[in-house]
């Protein structure tokens, strides 16, 4: 039953994934106040210890920025898995554990008989999450992943950036993320589903098949008789950057009346080319023009919410920077301080859903091996000497 | 006969648009009973305009908009597959109480209207946790349930802005660039389904329903962790980089045979670097001094680029693709709609159910990104016609009879078209 006031107080999860996909899915469960125990490489540790960015010019293993958002909340310990010791030692791991996480390539763990079949006959409770670039089956599934890779299969690409220009990808890792969300999600149907009838299951993740789903315009035109193709953003220059006047869906009938008093224009109150959103849409470049004059002279979260308040969908492209300054999430306390003893008090984004009155918990992504001492030492029973032995042997 | 893993919930479905119809499609595959609850007055957005006009015909299979336009739109029939659908006026007396009444029969509600539409209505969480305690409530709204900006509208085109996701996505130059495919949608829509399993979870322990406040922005931000921890540090704000990446050379897309084919290449080790060179039959490049490293291959990248595109030009993307992974190289071909449904991986993994709906012909449905080894999800239904449930729903469910029902029908609370559509 529930310990505290955490929603997952009661749920354990050993997480075996390193860079983004795995350990978000990881990280939004310890959010939740699960305990996650993150396995680490001995030495090297996650990739994402290396892939920064690192608030100096050199590469530091403890202050890599992806490391530190990916794992927060996390328990940190290092296994090497692949032996027969280090296998033996992730198997009494697993007993203890509700969920696992993985984000090996198909079949590794099989060969060091950490699969699913073979867990599920040590602990048939056991929610099994293996999150891959291509999933666990088909012709694809020992082929290797990335960011790029995972929007550029799934048909995300294709129709991003401009016409004359290469197809272009949605900066930072979104897919990987996303991927991430997919396996918490389906980790979370399977955890409900394991209370509810007993037996825990494999669930497969998979980045390609994640954004298949997450392209929305691609396929649908395909089959209902118009080709996407890249165009132009609807974009217009502010005084301090760019926002988007939001006037072609979903907006009041009296907002366009009120946009041309605004930026005095009542001519175009009538014009045909602009007074409905289809024809705004029809006519979008012109109408950029012309709301340009307007904008070039004012800052962009001042037009944001002025064109909000006349019931637009308007939006402002905003920067990190902007989005520290952002009234909205400050009112919401969404970005959280949180402390770290090799890179001090840096900002993080909280929690990205609130179930009220339950607690989010941020707390700092574990150093390599922080928590060996008391997994092994207090929860598995190993004697000083024993640790000491398994760390000359290079196994944790 | 495998149960469904979610079969016994049921669900009111009260959102539109995207992000809410994703969370409820991705629930009703996994056996989830949903209940998407719609006016004639006001349907969902994506069953287009009661009687379109020719510029929206687009919309719609084979560009004809058909009998029932609101039925066969694309955008509708796309993600509200494996639902069912009431219409029910909510401004109306009698049509609260009945929503009431169902949501009293539910374990949970999920809704996306700006923030306090329904606590307008007296239909907000407050009001129907009195009635059901037990209920979960899924508020997912643009900006959260709290804040000044609280009753901000937007699309997923808008939030790709204000959650900063634009501003680091573009070409070289700087210039910010829109996703085409309002990405925060769909990523809130699988986000949407975790959440409402973690109350549904919770209220199996202590009783008790949950308000679930799930704002579209935050949800957003929270893909951009590593640039905002980074800011917080160092001051860098990051701005669009095209398809390059910071460590990893070459990485970005190559031109193949045919118009507009590209494949995506992303070499992260000097081992795949190696494997490039052998796959494009230039092992002397693995030893050439211009391309020993990361950061001079970063230096030297227009030869780079050259001598590879050079090499995908002479083939179709995925024939790249298949001879750079046969030597160890992450490399995708950038997939067009058509060529998503086709792919032969996706088809070996039964992503794509065909669907053939009543009114739209036949299509193929998205399906999740997950599978679970024991609860397969299930076969895709197709979207439901406007108020196809209603007897189903206010009858069976609810207890009304059919004279009752007859009228409401009369009374233009619940119907099967929408306002202005003219009599069939």
């Amino acid at each position: 039953m529930r310990e505290d006031d955490f929603t997952l107080s009661d749920v354990r999860v050993l997480d075996l994934s390193e860079d983004v996909a795995g350990p978000f899915c990881s990280k939004l469960l310890a959010g939740l106040g699960a305990e996650v125990i993150k396995v680490e490489r001995p030495g090297s540790g996650d990739v994402s210890r290396r892939a920064g960015p690192f608030p100096g010019v050199a590469p530091h293993p403890e202050q890599s920025a992806l490391f530190l958002y990916m794992n927060t909340g996390k328990k940190g310990i290092t296994l090497d898995i692949a032996g027969r010791t280090g296998a033996a030692i992730l198997r009494c791991l697993v007993q203890e554990c509700d969920i696992l996480v993985e984000s090996f390539p198909p079949g590794y763990l099989e060969r060091w008989g950490l699969g699913y079949a073979a867990l599920e006959r040590l602990h048939p409770g056991l929610i099994y999450t293996s999150v891959t670039p291509f999933g666990q089956s088909g012709p694809y599934r020992d082929y290797k992943g990335s960011e790029l890779i995972a929007q550029a299969i799934g048909a995300l690409m294709q129709t991003i950036g401009l016409p004359d220009r290469e197809p272009l990808r949605i900066g930072g890792n979104p897919a990987l993320y996303t991927t991430g969300m997919s396996a918490f999600s389906a980790t979370m149907i399977a955890l409900y589903v394991r209370d509810v009838q007993g037996d825990g299951q494999h669930v497969d993740v998979s980045a390609m098949e994640t954004i298949a789903v997450a392209q929305i315009h691609s396929s649908i035109h395909h089959q209902f008789g118009r080709a996407p193709a890249r165009r132009e953003s609807p974009l217009v220059r502010a005084k301090d950057g760019w926002v988007s006047p939001g006037l072609e869906r979903g907006v009041r009938q009296d907002t366009w009346a009120r946009v041309c008093e605004l930026i005095g224009r009542p001519d175009l109150k009538d014009d045909p080319a602009f007074n409905t959103p289809e024809a705004r849409r029809e006519h979008q470049q012109d109408l950029l023009a012309i709301l340009g004059t307007w904008t070039a002279t004012r800052p962009k979260e001042e037009i944001y919410h002025i064109f909000q308040e006349f019931q637009s969908v308007a939006g402002y492209v905003a920067t990190v920077e902007d989005l520290s300054a952002s009234g909205q999430l400050a009112a919401r306390q969404f970005f959280q301080a949180i402390d770290h003893p090799a890179t001090g008090t840096a900002i993080y984004p909280g929690a990205p859903f609130r179930i009220q009155g339950d607690p989010w918990r941020h707390t700092r992504a574990p150093l390599l091996g922080e928590h060996n001492s008391e997994i092994y030492g207090g929860r598995l029973g190993f004697a000083a000497a024993e640790l000491a032995r398994l760390r000359a042997l290079g196994i944790i | 006969m495998t149960k469904l893993a979610l079969e016994g919930l049921r669900i009111v479905d009260l959102t539109q648009i995207a992000a809410g119809p994703y969370a409820t499609l991705l629930l009703g595959f996994m056996g989830a009973e949903i209940i998407k609850v719609e006016s004639c007055a006001r349907m969902d957005i994506n069953r287009g305009q009661a009687r379109p006009t020719p510029e929206t015909y687009r919309m719609y299979p084979q560009g004809v908009p058909g009998e029932r336009p609101w039925n066969r739109a694309a955008h509708h029939i796309h993600r509200n597959g494996n639902k069912l659908s009431v219409t029910l006026d909510l401004a109306s007396a009698r049509g609260k109480e009945l929503f009431v009444k169902l949501t009293a029969i539910c374990d949970a509600l999920i809704e996306n209207y700006r923030a306090s539409v329904l606590d307008r209505l007296g239909i907000g969480y407050a009001a129907l946790s009195g009635v059901n305690p037990r209920l979960v409530y899924v508020k997912i709204s643009s900006q959260g349930a709290t804040g000044p900006e609280k009753d901000y509208g937007s699309l997923g085109s808008t939030l790709e802005q204000s959650a900063g996701l634009a501003s680091i996505t573009g070409y070289d130059d700087g210039r910010p660039l829109m996703t085409n495919e309002t990405y925060p949608d769909p990523v809130v829509g699988i986000l949407t389904v975790g959440a409402l399993m973690t109350a549904l979870r919770r209220r199996r322990q202590t009783g008790k329903g949950a308000f679930v406040d799930l704002s579209q922005r935050e949800a957003t931000v929270a893909l951009l962790g590593e640039a905002v921890v980074d800011y917080s540090r160092s001051g860098r704000v990051p701005a669009p980089i095209g398809n390059g990446h910071p460590l990893m050379v070459p990485h970005g897309v190559y031109p193949c045979q045919g118009d507009d084919s590209w494949v995506a290449v992303a070499v992260g080790s000097d081992d795949e670097w190696r494997g490039l060179c052998q796959a494009i039959g230039r092992p002397d490049l693995a030893e050439d001094a211009r391309f020993a490293a990361a950061p001079v291959r970063r230096r030297n990248q227009a030869a780079l680029d050259a001598i590879l595109s050079a090499w995908t030009r002479a083939r179709d993307h995925y024939q790249a693709m298949h001879i750079l992974q046969g030597h160890g190289v992450p490399a995708g071909a950038l997939l067009t709609g058509g060529e998503v449904i086709a792919d032969p991986h996706l088809e070996a993994r039964n992503f794509w159910d065909a669907v053939d709906h009543p009114e739209a012909g036949t299509y193929q449905q998205v399906t999740t990104p997950w599978r679970l080894s024991k609860h397969p999800r299930r076969a895709s239904k197709p979207a439901p016609a406007l108020g196809e449930h209603n007897s189903y729903v206010f009858g069976k469910l609810l207890g009304l009879s059919p004279p009752e029902i007859a009228a409401l029908e009369a009374q233009g609370i619940v119907g099967t078209r929408p306002t202005g559509s003219g009599e069939p």
